[in-house]
């Protein structure tokens, strides 16, 4: 018999709120991907000639999605042609040992590989997959992984503006963060564009960094706190820091984590150097924080992956970041990337308005 | 349902707009968040779908898919529930026009424990029999018996001392 309590809960739920038609869309648009047919027992031709009409379908709507976003170009009829955006001369670095250099220049992004191949496309944020075979770019509201050839590996709808990218080094997962309105949610999806889940709905726009295992990665919560994921146990753990926390770098090799702040750098519980920290990485086994020193160059000091100091050295301009093992500068019209290797190369002019939001050697 | 598991999509979105609703209610009943709700009921119907093939047709899909969503909700709200508070944004968005319904006992309900919430929102909010539920859950159906009634004595206790304040 139902009580009064009961009838009040039943009263309680018929009141829920509906959800919003744009969920459901995204929501039906995922649930279809997901659809893995069941084939009957004797395919006809009528079946045959249904997939055929829906690879046709969805090589026109990939087509159309890649047009719009600008990796494709598409002219039909005699219609003008709209004049092309300004072509980024990106160059991989000479003597690194680079697979390829991906960079996000005035919201276009340039891809570059070693064989020779390039793409451009508007994205606001990339990633290289391991030996740059892929890249993963957010495009439009959508997560789409590209060969440098062009070939469309995956493209998933983020629900939002994807403003952080980073590819697992085993190259199985990539974790992103993406813009819902006033927030930002962490997600991450297997490398074939399949498995998307929601990890984090409420983090920092800071680019995840994952260990050198794959197996966990680190990322900024909405408290400025760095929290390590662990995918295998779905574990997380917060680290400590005296004030919000604005990048993150596992090193390649172990599990060493170098957080920087905006006033100092840490590396595990050990402040490795203070000021204003302008790019933190890995040199090989050596954790490399740059550190912004007024009218003098930005100082470069490495550390061992104890916290011991090992070398420091100026270059010349602003660092941009420490990837594929160089550190990358950039100077009034260049940006050079090298160093550790003795060896620095040009691997893009720019000028005093060019903006460079993202620059990955992989 | 035969035609959707065979990869009917126009099959597939009727089955969809059929259950979406519900499921999102019941993601939004347990997490008590807009957001949450909708990746949690958008995770659920896409699982759903990609097991599609292993679902026994015979069987109603409504309880199969509410099963996906609770648990999967579960998954998230424990996950997150391992974060320090200041990690968690976990205030229950409540609307005006929901909030203003039943106000006390809405507050009351977002009290309950995790796994006392869940089922109450499946019973009273999905219309699952116990039995249902505990074939949702993997639990058996005397635990989930014992969870309800708690959950109703916490909530009348709960109410009462609301009332006397």
């Amino acid at each position: 018999m139902s009580t009064e309590l009961e009838r009040r809960l039943e009263g309680l739920f018929a009141e829920a709120p509906e959800p919003d038609p744009g969920a459901g869309a995204e929501a039906l648009h995922r649930a279809l991907r997901a659809l893995r047919p069941v084939a009957p027992p004797h395919r006809g031709l009528r079946a045959g000639v249904l997939a055929f009409a829906g690879v046709v379908v969805l090589l026109v709507i990939a087509a159309g999605s890649l047009a719009a976003a600008g990796a494709l170009h598409v002219s039909i009829g005699a219609k003008a042609k709209p004049k092309p955006p300004a072509t980024t001369r990106l160059s991989l670095p000479k003597g690194a040992g680079a697979s390829g250099i991906a960079a996000i220049v005035n919201g276009r992004l340039s891809v570059v590989i070693k064989g020779g191949f390039g793409l451009q496309a508007s994205a606001t944020a990339a990633a290289l997959s391991p030996h740059a075979l892929y890249v993963a770019a957010g495009i439009r509201h959508s997560l789409v992984a590209i060969a440098p050839s062009g070939r469309h590996a995956f493209s998933h709808p983020a629900g939002g503006r994807v403003v952080a990218i980073a590819w697992a080094p085993d190259g199985f997962r990539i974790a992103y963060v993406v813009r819902v309105g006033r927030h930002f949610l962490l997600r991450a999806i297997y490398g074939n564009g399949r498995h998307d889940e929601l990890i984090d709905s409420s983090v920092r726009p800071v680019r995840p960094s994952w260990r050198a295992d794959s197996l966990a990665f680190a990322y900024v919560g909405a408290g400025g706190k760095a929290i390590v994921y662990d995918l295998g146990h779905q574990s997380r753990s917060i680290l400590g820091s005296p004030a919000p926390v604005t990048r993150l770098a596992f090193a390649p090799r172990g599990n060493r984590l170098l957080v920087a702040t905006p006033g100092a750098a840490f590396l595990g519980r050990k402040t490795v150097a203070t000021g204003e920290i302008e790019a933190i990485g890995w040199l090989q086994d050596r954790a490399t924080v740059a550190v912004e020193s007024g009218a003098t160059e930005p100082l470069v000091r490495t550390f061992a992956p104890s916290g011991r100091p090992l070398e420091a050295f100026r270059v010349p301009g602003r660092v941009l970041g420490v990837t594929g093992g160089l550190v990358v500068t950039r100077t009034t019209s260049k940006i050079l990337a090298g160093w550790r290797t003795k060896r620095v190369s040009t691997v893009l002019g720019v000028r005093n308005a060019t903006v460079v939001e993202h620059l990955e050697i992989g | 349902m035969r035609r959707a598991r065979r990869g009917d999509r126009e099959a597939a979105s009727a089955l969809f707009r059929r259950y979406w609703r519900d499921a999102w209610r019941a993601a939004y009943a347990i997490t008590g968040r807009r957001a949450l709700a909708d990746d949690v009921a958008a995770d659920g119907f896409e699982r759903a779908f990609a097991a599609l093939g292993r679902f026994d047709d015979r069987r109603p899909f409504g309880p199969w898919l509410h099963r996906i969503v609770a648990n999967r909700a579960l998954d998230l709200l424990r996950a997150e529930r391992r974060l320090a508070d200041e990690e968690l944004p976990d205030t229950p968005d409540r609307t005006p026009a929901h909030a203003e319904g039943d106000r006390g006992l809405l507050a009351a309900v977002a009290d309950l424990s995790l796994e006392r919430r869940v089922v109450v929102v499946l019973r009273y909010g999905v219309g699952m029999t116990p039995k249902q539920i505990a074939d949702a859950l993997d639990l058996p159906v005397g635990t989930v018996n014992s969870r309800l009634a708690r959950a109703l004595e916490q909530l009348r206790e709960t109410l009462e001392v609301e009332h006397v304040d």
